[in-house]
């Protein structure tokens, strides 16, 4: 679809669509925005998760021993992960407006500053935010699981030579926790990169210049230019792209358990 | 030294542990709470940006039915998301079955791709299958295109692999000598499926259903494109109504708030419910819902 010329009048014939070659490839790289939304969607995955990892790393940290009332904190750290993110989307709308509850609240604690939170370059701050407070529970999930796997006697031992918590958790934690936290990061980076429903449902669209990240700026030119063909253009070469970590991921995940065979 | 005898699992300090759940539960609950109180404020109060409501407004709830329509949203987006994930898990089921059980040329690319498509951008399958679906309409006569099948067969696409993934990480744990038993016992391949994997396999086969349905519960890309005003799930009447509220005269933002928690509260019950396994599946197939 990148090679032909696609409107949406030639869509609906698209087998004798005008063959265009590399035009499009061509205009998505150079006088498109493609390379600009490229740089927002990879420093907006990667900022992300950067924000993400700590606050996952401890909530694991504070659910991992056994305390009364350890389920419900469980449950209640998924809340904000599982809720749909177009409703996600859809609440931080609401309190973010300019008269709504975030800028009341910020008033209220002597902080005079009426945003606009969801337009101009303060909603790329925004957009990072809030997927922060969305998706922050999926490092604590996977951080959560590789942390069961650590034996107790490794703590116990750690116990007897009387190192502090940090040390415990700088010269145990951490190196065993290696495999399972990357993995983690480069799943949430991709997710991130991938984040389509949050920047759509919380900005609406047109999207504001500072959050027309690639998925958003992919739909844009399909679906309200109608410039199909640049579109499938600019998916073609994102798909190149993510295929770099999607490769990271492939080797790293066991995919044959079966003894008689090499693993991946 | 009380912590002593403290699980040695737990290794932060108990005060600092204590501050930290409260900040971070406080951090994640906060706006879901306010999601909630502004559910039952009166919209002109919400869109004032009042914290607390004069008084509750729960005809919120009542009113928002007719506002938008909420109630065909929801059963098509339950019709929609509930027919691919009952596909997706049946299907599921037999081709992890096969990929465990049997070696065959091509397995291990299949199941490369299984893991591969886990991370392509949902938004890049929405231009080819759009053609897809409108060639069906122009050349074979079919009107795909604002149909809930439609729908359907896209939640497939990502339903499969991804429950067809889990599977495959769930089915190899149990072991194979069950099934030779029940092999020499005089059953055939699928009496051993039937009889004995699916009722071994029923957490696995949970966890896969739920995420496959929500697939198609919290999308929003693929119904936008692919629905008529009265095919729309819920998640597009949602973002639709949210949009049109900024250039409304009276912004019903109460309402809208009443409409987002109606959407949440079956996935997070469905969650609650399932938690234990939900969250072993999670993090087997490193997978988001």
């Amino acid at each position: 679809m990148g090679f032909l010329d696609l409107d949406q009048y030639s869509l609906r014939d698209w087998v004798h669509a005008p063959w265009s070659g590399l035009a499009n490839f061509v205009e998505a790289v150079t006088s498109s925005s493609m390379p600009h939304s490229l740089w927002l969607s990879v420093s907006f995955a990667l900022l992300t998760t950067v924000f993400a990892a700590p606050i996952g790393i401890v909530a694991a940290l504070t659910v991992n021993g056994r305390m009364r009332g350890r389920g419900i904190v469980r449950s209640l750290y998924l809340v904000p992960y599982v809720i749909p993110q177009f409703v996600t989307g859809s609440l931080w709308r609401v309190l973010l407006h300019p008269d709504g509850a975030t800028n009341h609240l910020l008033h209220a604690l002597g902080i005079n500053a009426n945003n606009h939170w969801l337009i101009g370059p303060v909603s790329f701050w925004t957009l990072v935010a809030v997927d922060v407070w969305a998706s922050w529970a999926f490092i604590y999930l996977m951080t959560l699981a590789g942390l069961q796997t650590i034996s107790s006697e490794l703590y116990e031992a750690a116990d007897v030579d009387g190192v502090s918590w940090w040390q415990k958790i700088r010269y145990v934690v951490l190196p065993q926790l290696r495999g399972p936290l990357s993995l983690a990061l480069l799943l949430s980076t991709l997710h991130h990169f991938n984040n389509f429903t949050l920047p759509f449902v919380l900005f609406g669209s047109p999207a504001p210049e500072a959050v027309n990240v690639l998925p958003i700026n992919i739909y844009q030119t399909s679906f309200q230019v109608f410039r199909f063909g640049l579109g499938a253009a600019m998916s073609v070469i994102a798909l190149v792209i993510l295929a770099v970590p999607a490769v990271i991921y492939l080797r790293s995940v066991r995919l044959d358990a079966r003894p008689q065979e090499a693993e991946a | 030294m009380s912590w002593r005898a403290r699980d040695p699992q737990a290794i932060l300090p108990r005060g600092l542990n204590a501050v930290a759940i409260c900040a971070i539960a406080a951090f994640a609950l906060a706006p879901v709470l306010f999601m909630v109180l502004m559910s039952v404020t009166p919209d002109a109060e919400v869109a004032g940006g009042r914290l607390w409501p004069s008084h509750l407004a729960l005809d919120n709830y009542v009113q928002m039915w007719s506002t938008v329509p909420l109630m065909s949203g929801l059963a098509n987006s339950i019709a929609a998301a509930l027919t691919a994930a009952v596909i997706a898990t049946a299907f599921a089921v037999g081709a992890a079955y096969c990929l465990t059980r049997f070696s065959f040329v091509g397995r291990r690319p299949y199941l490369a791709s299984l893991v591969t498509l886990q991370s392509v951008p949902h938004v890049m399958l929405l231009l080819p299958l759009f053609m897809v679906f409108s060639s069906a309409g122009t050349y074979l006569g079919l009107p795909l295109v604002g149909t809930r099948t439609a729908l359907v067969i896209t939640y497939l696409t990502f339903a499969l692999p991804l429950a067809t993934w889990v599977m495959v990480t769930y089915l190899r744990k149990i072991p194979e000598s069950l099934e030779e038993a029940g092999l020499i016992d005089g059953l055939s391949r699928f009496g051993t499926l039937w009889r004995i994997v699916v009722p071994l396999s029923w957490p696995g086969m949970v966890v896969v259903l739920v995420f496959s349905f929500l697939i198609g519960w919290n999308d929003v890309v693929f119904a936008s494109v692919l629905t008529h005003p009265d095919t729309r799930t819920a998640a597009v009447q949602l973002q639709v109504f949210g949009l049109s509220l900024e250039g409304g005269a009276l912004p019903l933002y109460g309402q809208l708030m009443g409409a987002s928690v109606v959407c949440s509260v079956p996935v997070v019950a469905l969650y609650l419910v399932f938690q234990r396994y939900l969250v072993s599946g999670l993090t087997a197939g490193g997978v988001k819902g």
